[in-house]
């Protein structure tokens, strides 16, 4: 139980829950029930970015891609669309383009030896560039109704795309919790050589993570498509440093090795929460950004003078037992005797 | 006991060779490690000893020679590949996961499913005495307990030879007990364990068999009764340190009272305690150490790299309080770091900004010039006889010897009073070494004090005008005149009772 509670999920849960309280004070519409569920709805599309933006930086990798490959899916998405495939085939095409774009990202790391951060501002900038091209610069708009029905679809007043993602977050943390391979994106970002040392495929490990981050852009695109019903140029733009900001927020450590779904969907919602207690306050939109780093940048130096003063107790408690056992009391020599 | 000869070779290694750029760091070894022995492996630096190490486990393949494991010709291509047949290294850093919890760092990479991976770690773990809570996390238990669990991983891997390398330098006297034991125990189910320490009297505690390597060869392989520790220190001094010795020059008699250059009074820091020494101009201390005595601590220490640390550091007769490498520099000490790569040296700019760093760090003038730079620069160039083409090459290009002068011409470039140099010598080629010599009686001949760390007792034996000795954070005084290769040694390494121990601290008991 104290873990749950000393945990950094916890804490962003906590004020999550004191900032819509806070707010309630000022406008009670905050508490309506519908008013959550909009918050979590609109959260979908950044906590997707935000689950696949995790495995990468558990390998201690970064993507900064991820927005730009979810622009392109939904872009494919689009086209697919309006050629008559059916919806399971288009959505096909959507996450195929995601995992692809992932698998490009994770050959230049891993084959080539790139460093992460190059090579996905590389492609950030190609798979920017290539939506442009595909699509001559315009919105693609006429995308089937059909579609747009899903995101309107309520099951339980919720919105079916709710418990889609929910089903889909579910699921990978049970496949997390449960694969043995998936402990490897843990290893390999927490010691890459202790981890070579033991026999595990430290490249395969990361190139997969990156694949994963392509794809869940790739499923995101198809939320987003769903919810608005066309694709504009800008999908997914600056989406990708608002991934690794929540990232952050739940507590997964840049320097790879921690983190779970958990911190990645927490994190998400929080800053979607941040962004909708904003109007709320009738503050005006072009305070968000800002409003959003500050957020980020206190929990993280809030979190930071936290375990700094834990761990500076375990070292002295550590120091005073090393003093203690360490004296020149005895010699092997003499112990044998 | 059994008879150590009846026993059946676990590793064998026969004629092997190794070669790195020509010149052999392995003259064609013949080694057997025998199953439930302990062997102890010695041997100073550059002996060969970590390469002997790095072969066994798959990290280097040999230039020549066959490797037969439990009388089977083996072929490393990687570690994994020698784990694969039973050989597993505890290397001196435990290799954790430290946000992993213990369980996970007992199990990575282990096939077959995890409850009954989780029971046989749980009973090894039993059986080795590691018990720590399996939830926590790897980097917060001890150092013995991240030793214990590489040693359980290995075993859960069906390991059949264990290396533990330097297992107890980082231990407490008590973890070091429970280790021998542990070490019986894992010998008694018929494992073979190669043990690589610097302390002679553990050596000669813990082991079956020691060989001592020296030069690329083995000087010595024999049952541990009947050795002393004298005896394998003499095996492990270089063969001819009797030239050594005489090379350096008779010098003048210091006058006892010119003022210290640099002194230290009742410092103590994490990895030393109590160290008091005086340096005067003109001198050379030698301060000799094997790897983890404290001595590069000492060192960081004095140069307020460290900030957490007791006692007066005095330079040029003033006492400096709240030390930063700055503050020691404007002061008149300069300070060459051991690891020249990673502190020394800027890898990838042209050696004239190396060698001009420190100066411009403290200089006045807030324009560079170009010219003044290679000027500056050329005249150290030319003092040191550094070898490049010109003042503009990138040290990435320079050899090991030119690049360590490099970063000694940083450090003289302030004009020091005292220098401390931490290795001077650590891997470069013997011409280069004869350099630094040079540069360093130069240096004295100028009324420079000089402290010279140094894991090579040759080295300590042929420079210094007095030797101190540091072991496990203590320093101890050889009385003057006393300092033959042999004490030096003698009190580095360990062997018991032989250090001569003239300033004893009190320590908290």
């Amino acid at each position: 139980m104290m873990r749950i509670v000393k945990s950094r999920e916890f804490l962003v849960l906590a004020l999550l829950v004191t900032m819509i309280l806070a707010v309630s004070t000022v406008n009670k519409a905050v508490l309506y029930p519908i008013t959550l569920i909009n918050i979590v709805n609109s959260s979908l599309f950044l906590m997707l970015l935000t689950v696949g933006q995790m495995f990468v930086i558990l390998t201690r990798g970064i993507d900064v891609s991820v927005g730009a490959i979810a622009g392109l899916s939904a872009v494919i998405f689009g086209f697919a669309l309006n050629a008559g495939a059916p919806l399971p085939l288009a959505m096909l095409a959507a996450l195929a383009t995601g995992a692809v774009a992932g698998m490009v990202n994770g050959l230049g790391v891993v084959l080539i030896g790139v460093p992460p951060i190059i090579m996905t501002l590389s492609t950030l900038g190609i798979y920017r560039g290539l939506m442009r091209v595909l699509t001559g610069g315009s919105w693609i708009e006429q995308v089937p109704p059909s579609i747009k029905s899903l995101a309107v679809t309520r099951v339980y007043s919720v919105p079916v795309m709710v418990w889609v993602v929910l089903a889909v977050v579910i699921v990978t943390a049970v496949l997390m919790a449960r694969i043995r391979a998936a402990r490897w994106f843990y290893a390999v970002g927490d010691n890459r050589d202790g981890a070579f040392l033991l026999g595990i495929n430290a490249a395969a490990t990361e190139f997969a993570a990156y694949a994963f981050s392509g794809l869940f852009a790739g499923m995101a695109a198809v939320v987003f498509v769903a919810q608005i019903g066309f694709v504009p140029m800008q999908t997914g733009s600056g989406q990708e440093l608002k991934a690794i900001a929540a990232v952050v927020l739940g507590g997964v450590s840049l320097m790879g090795g921690t983190g779970r779904i958990w911190s990645a969907v927490v994190g998400a919602l929080f800053l979607t929460a941040v962004d909708s207690m904003m109007i709320f306050l009738k503050v005006p939109g072009s305070w968000n950004n800002a409003v959003a780093g500050a957020v980020l940048l206190s929990v993280v130096i809030a979190d930071y003078l936290i375990r700094r003063s834990l761990r500076n107790r375990q070292a002295v408690a550590r120091a005073a037992e090393m003093r203690g056992a360490d004296g020149p009391t005895m010699r092997m020599t003499e112990a044998r005797s | 006991m059994l008879d150590a000869s009846t026993r059946p070779a676990a590793v064998t290694l026969r004629d092997i060779w190794k070669v790195f750029d020509g010149v052999p760091v392995l003259r064609g070894i013949d080694f057997e490690l025998r199953a439930g022995e302990v062997h102890a492996l010695l041997g100073g630096n550059g002996s060969g000893k970590s390469t002997t190490v790095k072969i066994i486990t798959g990290a280097y393949r040999p230039t020549e020679g066959r490797i037969e494991v439990m009388g089977k010709l083996a072929s490393f291509a990687r570690p994994s590949e020698a784990h694969a047949r039973g050989i597993y290294m505890v290397p001196q850093e435990p290799q954790i996961f430290p946000s992993l919890s213990v369980l996970e760092n007992l199990t990575m990479g282990l096939a077959g499913d995890a409850a009954s991976n989780e029971a046989r770690a749980r009973a090894l773990a039993d059986e080795i005495g590691l018990s720590v809570d399996f939830a926590a996390t790897g980097g917060s238990i001890s150092i013995a307990n991240q030793q214990l669990v590489e040693i359980v991983r290995g075993l859960m891997r069906n390991a059949k030879v264990l290396i533990l390398d330097e297992p107890t330098s980082s231990l407490t006297r008590r973890e070091v007990n429970s280790l021998a034991l542990q070490m019986r125990a894992l010998t008694a189910r018929g494992i073979a364990i190669l043990f690589i320490s610097h302390r002679l009297d553990e050596v000669l505690e813990f082991s079956d068999r020691v060989s001592v390597l020296r030069d690329g060869s083995f000087v010595l392989s024999a049952p541990v009764a009947g050795l002393t520790p004298e005896g394998l220190i003499e095996a492990m001094l270089p063969s001819d340190l009797g030239q050594a010795g005489a090379a350096r020059p008779a010098r003048p008699a210091l006058t006892g009272d010119s003022a210290p250059v640099l002194e230290l009074r009742g410092l103590s820091g994490r990895a030393f305690r109590d160290v008091s020494l005086t340096l005067r101009p003109g001198e050379v201390v030698g301060l000799a150490g094997v790897v983890g005595s404290g001595r590069t601590e000492l060192a960081e220490a004095i140069f307020g790299i460290d900030p957490e640390v007791t006692g007066e550091v005095w330079i040029g007769g003033q006492q400096v309080t709240a030390r930063t490498p700055r503050r020691c520099m404007e002061m008149g000490l300069a300070y060459l770091p051991e690891d020249r790569h990673a502190h020394g040296i800027f890898l990838e700019l042209p050696a004239a900004q190396t060698i001009s760093a420190s100066a411009l760090a403290l200089g006045q003038r807030a324009l560079l010039s170009r010219r003044r730079e290679e000027d500056f620069a050329q005249g150290f160039i030319g003092r040191l006889r550094i070898k490049l083409t010109s003042a503009q090459q990138v040290a990435r290009t320079l050899s090991g010897g030119n690049q360590q002068k490099v970063v000694l011409a940083k450090a003289l470039a302030l004009n020091p009073r005292a220098v401390i140099l931490d290795e001077p010598t650590r891997g470069i080629d013997a011409s280069a070494r004869q350099d630094v010599y040079r540069i360093i009686r130069e240096l004295t001949d100028a009324g420079v004090g000089v402290l010279v760390i140094s894991s090579e007792m040759a080295e300590i034996a042929q420079l210094a005008d007095r030797v101190l000795v540091m072991k496990r954070g203590v320093l101890s005084r050889l009385g003057d005149g006393a300092q033959s290769l042999e004490q030096i040694s003698a009190a580095a390494f360990d062997a018991p009772g032989r250090a001569t121990d003239t300033q004893n601290p009190a320590v908290p008991s």
